[in-house]
């Protein structure tokens, strides 16, 4: 009897327990879309067109219309010009939160301050400003700057038998990924004297300017080890120069960007032989996810940027290729 | 007064020339690997779509006119060609279609300016927004870059070597070398393009066919930018329209005739000043490029050299009523 009763109470327990569960879920879930549906926000992107702001776009967007918020875009176009004009209209719009690509540290730090000060919530994506905001989700731009460079030292440094001459391809000295990625890799390579980077010449982003420059070391350095080329899109002009000087086995292209499947079509290709992929599609939904709490008011304790960092894929050619490690439109 | 003309064309070529030289004998003596045949090669190989495009622009320029259009015409040529051969079109097929659709520019440009009476300048630049604004949104979709396959046979076609030891790009840079050389020279369109450049108007009074030879020269010009842009974007693997948003290669291009010798006002000039223009541009990159010099770097002792061939110019041959014409140096 005892057993029925203290059996009864259990399952009495249990059901108020999930039933608590339940209403406290849907309660939640009611909130959160009470909260933000309606809320704008603005994307101010360096540029539309490439896959890395058209798949974080994709991800945001989802989140958008599941949370019933609406996100513009401002396309700047590579044209830093427009982007600040753009960013300064997208402020005086007031949205509940701006997320802004910045193209160098500089370019748009008082604007993201300003922003800020006006009670616009600026989650900074992928790069970041010298300009604290309320978060970032990004790469760990030191982290891939660091991870590769020691991989060059493996492949170039004391023991391999390679002269240990590695030229760095950045795409802008300005750019924050640049400054910080060459940072870290320097420091790396400070250790190691038989490293000597030959050549550290922006490529202003562009294929054929990244293919000029490796022609010319090409010529100047034909033991060249290894190119460090900080976006797979310009390094792939690199690779193309490596490959039609017929060095191909010799010379070793890594480079870093956000992994979609052209990037591993170019590893196929043996354009380039190892990228660190920060894998844009995650970056979105990560960038989608911190758009809501943001907007739900989510802030860290002691008032620092939230930060979220991007897990790292790396994909290298060679027997351990793994095709799965792009994503595709 | 031609003869004045034709002095002050000749001092200016002469003070390129030798600066250039000056910066061969500098390059050679303080740079590694800069006074060698595989140099040579990598030099000829970088400055021949810059070739090809400034004899596009120095018939236009000759005649007269100026084409703002050149680049636009050139990425949108590359990109037509590379939609098809991405989409298994026969190179064979898809070579003509392209030259067809950019020949229609060209016409399209001429008979703007020709019979619709607009001046060069607005119609080519309005052409060019029309080309890239269309490409990009309609064909592109908001793309801004085009991924070529290495392994396409076009692609290895372009980018290889057409005869052991001769590369593709210098090959087709050389053919379009003696192809403008024979139009201006030898051709009955030559002698009336000099003719329009010297005196437009005297030249329409006398009965040459000034309408229909504007159309060849612009028609000329946008198979020059085609060529030029299979040969770019086979070589870096990519038709990026960065090139004609930023605006950097158009301005290189007009920079190449000009300080070549041939005036903004048209009427005098030929391949010889094209070849010169170029030398001091192409051996300068390169230079710079083997000392590791930053792009920005790069970009001020540019301009620093130019501005003193065209100072000791001014010194040697110093303006008069009869020579300060507008648009000439």
């Amino acid at each position: 009897m005892l057993n029925i009763i203290s059996s009864r109470i259990g399952n009495a327990a249990k059901g108020v327990l999930i039933g608590a569960c339940m209403m406290l879920g849907a309660g939640a879930h009611a909130n959160a879309d009470t909260n933000i549906a309606g809320k704008k926000v603005i994307f101010v992107p360096i540029t539309m067109g490439i896959s890395l702001t058209e798949g974080w776009a994709r991800r945001m967007q989802q989140h958008a219309d599941i949370h019933g918020y609406t996100i513009d875009i401002r396309d700047a176009a590579f044209n830093t010009g427009a982007m600040a004009e753009l960013l300064a209209k997208a402020i005086s719009e007031k949205p509940d939160v701006l997320v802004v690509h910045n193209p160098t540290v500089q370019l748009l730090s008082r604007q993201i301050k300003q922003a800020e000060a006006e009670g616009i919530r600026v989650l900074q994506i992928n790069l970041q400003s010298n300009q604290p905001s309320s978060a970032f989700v990004g790469a760990n731009w030191e982290r891939i700057g660091r991870e590769i460079a020691e991989d060059i030292v493996t492949e170039c440094g004391e023991g391999s038998g390679k002269s240990g001459k590695v030229a760095i391809i950045p795409g802008q000295l300005t750019a924050a990924d640049s400054v910080i990625m060459n940072q870290a890799a320097f420091k790396v390579f400070e250790g190691h004297k038989e490293i000597e980077v030959v050549s550290n010449q922006a490529s202003d982003w562009e294929p054929e300017k990244a293919r000029q420059i490796t022609a010319t070391v090409l010529q100047q350095h034909p033991d060249l080890c290894a190119i460090f080329g900080h976006w797979d899109v310009h390094t792939m002009g690199a690779g193309n120069a490596v490959k039609d000087a017929g060095v191909a086995d010799d010379v070793l292209v890594y480079a870093t960007g956000g992994g979609d499947d052209v990037a591993c079509k170019a590893v196929e290709d043996k354009v380039l032989d190892r990228v660190w992929s920060y894998d844009a599609d995650g970056q979105g939904r990560d960038a989608g996810t911190m758009i809501d709490l943001l907007l739900q008011g989510a802030a860290a304790a002691d008032g620092s940027m939230l930060s979220v960092e991007s897990p790292m894929k790396i994909i290298k050619a060679g027997d351990s290729y793994d095709p799965g490690l792009c994503w595709k439109m | 007064m031609l003869s004045v003309g034709r002095h002050k064309g000749k001092l200016l070529e002469i003070v390129v020339l030798a600066v250039t030289v000056v910066l061969v004998m500098a390059f050679s003596v303080t740079v590694d690997g800069f006074a060698t045949l595989g140099n040579l090669r990598v030099i000829l190989s970088n400055s021949a779509s810059l070739v090809i495009l400034s004899c596009g622009m120095a018939v236009v320029i000759i005649s007269r006119g100026l084409d703002l259009s050149l680049i636009a015409v050139m990425v949108a040529g590359a990109s037509t060609f590379s939609i098809l051969i991405n989409a298994d079109v026969s190179a064979l097929i898809a070579l003509p279609v392209t030259m067809a659709a950019m020949v229609m520019v060209g016409l399209a440009n001429g008979w703007l300016i020709a019979y619709v009476e607009i001046p060069a300048m607005l119609a080519t630049l309005a052409s060019a927004m029309f080309v890239t604004g269309l490409f990009r949104f309609a064909i592109l979709r908001g793309e801004f870059m085009l991924i070529l396959s290495k392994s396409n046979p076009a692609v290895v076609f372009l980018s290889g070597n057409i005869l052991p030891g001769i590369s593709t790009p210098v090959a087709l840079m050389a053919a379009t070398l003696v192809v403008t050389w024979f139009l201006l020279k030898y051709s009955a369109a030559g002698r009336t393009i000099y003719a329009m450049g010297d005196n437009f108007q005297a030249a329409r009074l006398t009965g040459l066919p000034v309408r229909t030879t504007t159309i060849v020269v612009y028609v000329f010009a946008a198979l020059t930018a085609l060529c030029a842009g299979l040969l770019t974007s086979a070589a870096s693997g990519a038709v990026d329209f960065r090139t004609v948003t930023n605006g950097t290669l158009l301005f290189e291009v007009i920079l190449v005739v000009v300080l070549g010798g041939i005036p903004l006002r048209g009427g005098r000039g030929g391949v010889r000043n094209i070849i010169i223009g170029v030398a001091l541009i192409a051996i300068l990159r390169n230079g710079m490029t083997l000392l590791n010099f930053t792009s920005q770097m790069q970009d001020v002792l540019k301009g620093l050299v130019l501005i003193i061939a065209i100072v000791a110019d001014n010194y040697l041959n110093p303006r008069d009523t009869e020579t300060d014409t507008v648009g000439d140096l």
